[in-house]
This record gives structure tokens, C-alpha cells and sequence, in this order.
């Protein structure tokens, strides 16, 4: 598996640490169910055939965080950002929501 | 290689492999909402552009080298006595966090026809000229060991940064890599 780091472009996998899945957010801490939220995102992982999103780290590159989207089956990568990219959109999409 | 730090330079396969302790290396990151400013003012200081991508620019005996997104390393001779880097701290004062790292990087430099050919199979980043081209930087590992590579602008082979703590597996390493055997000419 070879993965396009957008600053640095495809490299060999052991240049990658995996951290887990890019699709959950933290909860929010002052929430009332706060608790069981934090529970849910700590452990209630869904074990997905097909396309998922997770977070890697360029560790031995230029030291970004990715979020890659792959597909658990055929480890088909059919997208690449950066993370910073990822995290700032869905802040202002929250923003915009509230 | 009996002790790399003392031996000026090794002969391996028609390349020479050298480490240059002739120079003065700068550290350059940008500070935050500051990358307007911080362009403007390095343009002026360097007389070259920092590069936005992962490639080296040439200014009147300086290289400035991508080091990351938003960080950069700026190798020129040493002149006597003067730290360079005072002078850059000055020129992009809040715009960009300046660390002197001379002593900390060391640069060899790998010099010769078959440089290519020969480093090509000893690390896992594709070397064709055709998408590693004259001036594209790399970082990456080398055996574990990580460095920095970037092709000469003239084309005349590589150099290569590493921390200095490493300098002494790196070096052989590197004349290991060179020394590999080759197809007969």
C-alpha cells in the first residue's frame, strides 16, 4: 500500500504511522450527556467493509496529518487530505450550522 | 570507512561523497497568519523566493530548501565568525521563528555521473530523473535514518541532510549505498 502525501507525493507505507478513525469528532465536555457521549466516541467503533476515513501521520515526511479514505476491502486509497484542511471545514460547517 | 567524521572525501563508484562543514544552516518557520508578510520580507532578505512546494531555490550562493509546509532550511558558506542567521532574525522578525542549526544538520553532498544510478535502489523514493527532477527535495528515511535529499540544480547529484546525531550511520550508509556494484559500463 502506497499512500500520496499531498506535500510530498507517493510513499511507501513505512514512512506512515495509523491512528484510527477520522470520521468521529470529540464530544463536547460541558454537554449534559457528556459521559456517555465521550463512551460512545471512545469505544462504539464501527467495523466497516468498504470505504472508511482514517487518520495518518507522515512520520518519517514532512511530518503532516492526513485523513485517507480507504476502502477496508481491496485497501483501494481514493482520497487524500490534509487533516488541518479536513478539521478547519468542518469547524466552519458546524459554525455555519449553529 | 575507518572514521567518517575526519576523512574529507571518499571515492566510491566515480562519485565523491563529501560532507560540507564549510556551511551555515538556517532554520525558517512561519509564524502563524503571518505567510504575506513573511514572503514579502524573505524575497527582499534572500533575493529568491521561499519555495512553496517541495523544492530548493538558488540565490546568490544561498539554497533555500523546503522543509516541510511552512518551514524551510537556508544553507550558505560560513563567513568568518558572523552567524547568518542573526541577520535573517532581524530581516523576518514576527513574521517567521529563526533557529540556527549548524550544529545540529549536517549536509553531505554525493557528486558524480552514476549518482542516480546508484542511490536509486538503496532508498524507496522514485530517483527517475523524470519525477525526481534537478532541484525537488525529498524527506523521507534512508535505512531508518531520516534525512533530506535534494538533486543539485545543475545537476551535478544529491545532497542530503541529517541530524548530526546520526551523521556518523548516515555517512556509512551513504558510502555503503555508493560503493554497490553497478552493471559493467
Amino acid at each position: 500500500m502506497r499512500i500520496r502525501c499531498p506535500h510530498c507525493g507517493e510513499r511507501a507505507l513505512d514512512e506512515f504511522t495509523y491512528l484510527g478513525d477520522a470520521s468521529v469528532t470529540r464530544p463536547d465536555p460541558t454537554s449534559p450527556d457528556a459521559a456517555g457521549e465521550f463512551y460512545a466516541y471512545a469505544y462504539e467503533r464501527r467495523n466497516i467493509a468498504g470505504p472508511t476515513q482514517e487518520l495518518w501521520y507522515h512520520q518519517a515526511g514532512c511530518h503532516s496529518w492526513l485523513v485517507v479514505t480507504r476502502d477496508t476491502r481491496t485497501h483501494e486509497i481514493s482520497d487524500v487530505k490534509l487533516a488541518e484542511d479536513v478539521a478547519s471545514k468542518r469547524i466552519k460547517s458546524t459554525a455555519g450550522a449553529a | 570507512m575507518s572514521d567518517p567524521q575526519n576523512e574529507a572525501a571518499l571515492k566510491r563508484n566515480g562519485l565523491t561523497i563529501s560532507k560540507r562543514e564549510d556551511v551555515a544552516v538556517t532554520h525558517v518557520a512561519l509564524r502563524r497568519g503571518m505567510q504575506a508578510e513573511l514572503e514579502k520580507r524573505a524575497s527582499a532578505a534572500l533575493g529568491v523566493s521561499l519555495p512553496a512546494t517541495a523544492r530548493v531555490a538558488e540565490a546568490s550562493g544561498k539554497l533555500v530548501v523546503w522543509a516541510g509546509p511552512e518551514q524551510w532550511l537556508i544553507i550558505e558558506p560560513r563567513s568568518t565568525g558572523k552567524d547568518p542567521s542573526v541577520d535573517l532574525a532581524e530581516a523576518l522578525k514576527g513574521a517567521a521563528s529563526i533557529i540556527d542549526v549548524s550544529d545540529s544538520r549536517v549536509i553531505f553532498r554525493v557528486e558524480g555521473q552514476k549518482a542516480t544510478e546508484v542511490l536509486a535502489p538503496s532508498m524507496a523514493i522514485d530517483f527517475h530523473d523524470q519525477v525526481f527532477k534537478r532541484g525537488d527535495v525529498a524527506i523521507t528515511h534512508a535505512s531508518h535514518l531520516g534525512v533530506m535529499v535534494w538533486r543539485l540544480p545543475d545537476g551535478s547529484g544529491y545532497e542530503f541532510a541529517c541530524a548530526r546525531t546520526y551523521a556518523v550511520a548516515f555517512s556509512e550508509w551513504l558510502a555503503d549505498a555508493c560503493g554497490k556494484l553497478t552493471r559493467p559500463a
